[in-house]
């Protein structure tokens, strides 16, 4: 935490949010006495005062923010020095090809474990979420559909979905009441947007085909109050005309305004529906940008992406 | 040759009595090690733990020997009966099963299958030795009661085509198959239940669904104990009690029950329970030197025909 206190102050200034922060810091610190002190005290005692500020900017520009993670599989350093940011309701693609740090990166900001984050910290709605137990990251509204789907072979496909409400109403029974701004979808809306999974409502989940796995896969999250869905390679395995269906579906959820954020190594279907783009690769983000930009890129793309 | 007189309805229902014993016993050791993929060799001390707190509520016993008794303490219990005892036994398993999660268990989820076996097994016997060296090693009488529910259980009733039959252990079959409908309608037909079974495949996923399923472990781990605890009880009302009964009456029988089941099947834990108490009902009723070993043989035929088990998916622990 302390490490990232300096750049918290350059991002106040910078983002001129300060003031903003100076009424949230007038609770607990005298702003006058704030204002008097001298520079070099000030650097160490506004501190907090700084995050917040960083925070208050945050709550305008960025919802997700991963700020320099180091994380490690065991004695593997996977990510390095990682940094990226999600914007309230846009499509951000995460591409890269395989074992670059993409699947690394979603885990590391749900709070599962492997990996280990042993450096950074990753901020939602201005939280640090850094070491919140998946189970809580989830509860906050950010919603993983991992790779390979893992739907519950052995359940049911309502039973699948009936999960995400007793997800919700298992967290409200501990006391957790997080305002969504997304709240999920019911059972009725979830099917309304793959009426596939409706049909298959009482054939266990194991029997799916891929295709139809994916779409519990994303059906399952889309029922979870979520404001951020980030997609595990959600192509993968999958027919073209597959792809098409769930890609329709990708964009209809975009379309509502939940932020998602896609990792991909199918780097050309993934800018069809994102509005923006990091490439990463050994574990270090080497392009930002937006699709249109990266599309210009060749070099990035041949040598990152192998398009 | 005297031709054996075979009389198959009392075969069954005294199988369908020592059955529903097993199948309590092999549902709590089945949950615990489906879900958590934890093998529980103190399973039997949680059975000798319910005959014994079961001895202690239901009537006053006279000591002989033991650390107690070297303090002057003759009796011991509460003299509470029966109804009392099928109370607090539950409670008591079911207590000492979110502690035994807690302080055992836990710490060995993530560690190798041997590691857990030695743990619970090291545990078993302590839980024995205790018992032994502070009550006494002596066997003591079962403890049947009476009368239950105002119903006097101590004669013989007439059942059709069966003929006579014990009433008490009628009343053990009733009650052994209400406990298993309702562990098995909490485990198929309920939310708990529901994220049981999920975490049974993917416990992570579940996590990643926002579910803080440690609850839901400690959760099974305290049912599978109180179920065993539940089924010292009932086998202390018709056998009678000595500190070793654990090992011989429900850990290896509640094994046995879940191989022929299927490991981490709930329908496989009752149909397997049921089966191996039909198969020694019926040896018991006719050669009767020859059960012991026609069970294990069964058993060992099963594990060769079919591993997997009646209903097991062969995934648990791969």
């Amino acid at each position: 935490m302390s490490s990232d206190a300096p750049d918290s102050a350059t991002d106040a200034t910078d983002g001129g949010a300060a003031a903003d922060a100076t009424d949230d810091a007038a609770a607990t610190e005298s702003p006058d006495e704030a204002v008097g002190a001298d520079e070099a005290d000030r650097d160490a005692d506004t501190a907090t005062h700084a995050e917040r500020a960083t925070a208050a900017a945050a709550e305008g520009d960025h919802l997700l923010s991963v700020e320099d993670i180091d994380a490690y599989y065991a004695q593997s350093h996977i990510l390095r020095n990682l940094s990226m940011h999600v914007e309230e309701g846009e499509v951000c693609a995460l591409l890269g090809r395989n074992g670059a740090g993409k699947t690394t990166t979603l885990r590391s900001i749900a709070g599962a474990h492997p990996p280990e984050v042993r450096d950074g910290v990753v901020r939602y709605k201005n939280d640090d979420i850094t070491d919140y137990s998946t189970e809580d990251v989830s509860s906050l509204g950010i919603s993983l559909v991992p790779e390979e789907r893992r739907v519950f072979p052995n359940l049911s496909v309502g039973e699948n979905l009936h999960l995400s409400d007793v997800a919700r109403n298992w967290s409200n029974v501990v006391g957790r009441t997080v305002s969504m701004d997304h709240p999920g979808m019911s059972t009725e809306e979830v099917y309304e947007v793959f009426p596939r999974l409706e049909e298959r409502e009482s054939q266990k989940a194991g029997t799916l085909s891929g295709g139809e796995q994916q779409m519990l896969a994303i059906a399952r999250a889309l029922k979870q109050d979520t404001d951020l869905l980030m997609l595990d390679e959600p192509y993968e395995g999958l027919a073209p005309q597959i792809i098409d269906t769930v890609e329709d579906a990708i964009a209809r959820i975009a379309e509502t305004g939940t932020t998602i954020l896609l990792v991909e190594q199918n780097a050309v279907a993934a800018m069809n529906i994102a509005d923006r783009a990091y490439v990463v690769d050994q574990g270090e983000i080497v392009f930002t940008g937006t699709s249109e930009e990266l599309r210009t890129d060749e070099e990035t793309r041949e040598q990152y992406l192998g398009v | 040759m005297i031709p054996l007189q075979v009389d198959i309805a009392s075969i069954l229902l005294n199988g369908l009595q020592q059955g529903a014993i097993y199948a309590l016993l092999g549902l709590g050791l089945t949950i615990i090690l489906g879900t958590m993929e934890f093998l529980n060799l103190a399973h039997g001390a949680l059975y000798l733990v319910g005959a014994y707190v079961g001895l202690l509520v239901f009537r006053e016993t006279t000591l002989t020997n033991g650390l107690l008794y070297s303090f002057g303490v003759t009796t011991i219990g509460f003299d509470g009966g029966f109804l009392a005892a099928l109370v607090v036994v539950p409670i008591v398993g079911f207590g000492i099963g979110l502690l035994m999660e807690r302080f055992v268990a836990e710490p060995f989820y993530d560690r190798p299958e041997t590691d857990q076996l030695l743990v619970t097994f090291g545990l078993a016997l302590i839980v024995e030795e205790i018992i032994k060296n502070v009550i006494g090693g002596n066997t003591f009488q079962s403890i049947g009661p009476q009368t239950i529910f105002g119903f006097n259980v101590s004669q013989p009733v007439a059942l059709p085509v069966v003929g006579l039959f014990p009433s008490w252990r009628l009343f053990i079959i009733v009650i052994a198959l209400v406990i298993i409908a309702v562990t098995w309608l909490a485990i198929e037909r309920t939310d708990f239940g529901l994220v049981v079974q999920a975490g049974t495949r993917d416990s992570e996923m579940v996590r990643l669904l926002g579910i803080k399923i440690n609850r839901s472990y400690s959760l099974v781990f305290a049912l599978g104990a109180a179920l065993a605890a539940f089924a010292g009880l009932i086998g202390a009302s018709i056998q009678t009690l000595s500190p070793q009964i654990g090992t011989d009456r429900a850990l290896l029988p509640a094994f046995l029950t879940i191989v022929v089941g299927g490991a981490g099947s709930v329908r496989g834990a009752i149909a397997g329970g049921m089966l191996l108490g039909v198969i020694v009902s019926a040896m018991t009723q006719t050669y009767s030197q020859w059960a012991q070993i026609v069970l294990y043989l069964f058993v060992a035929l099963m594990l060769i025909v079919r591993p997997e088990g009646l209903f097991g998916s062969g995934e648990v622990g791969e």
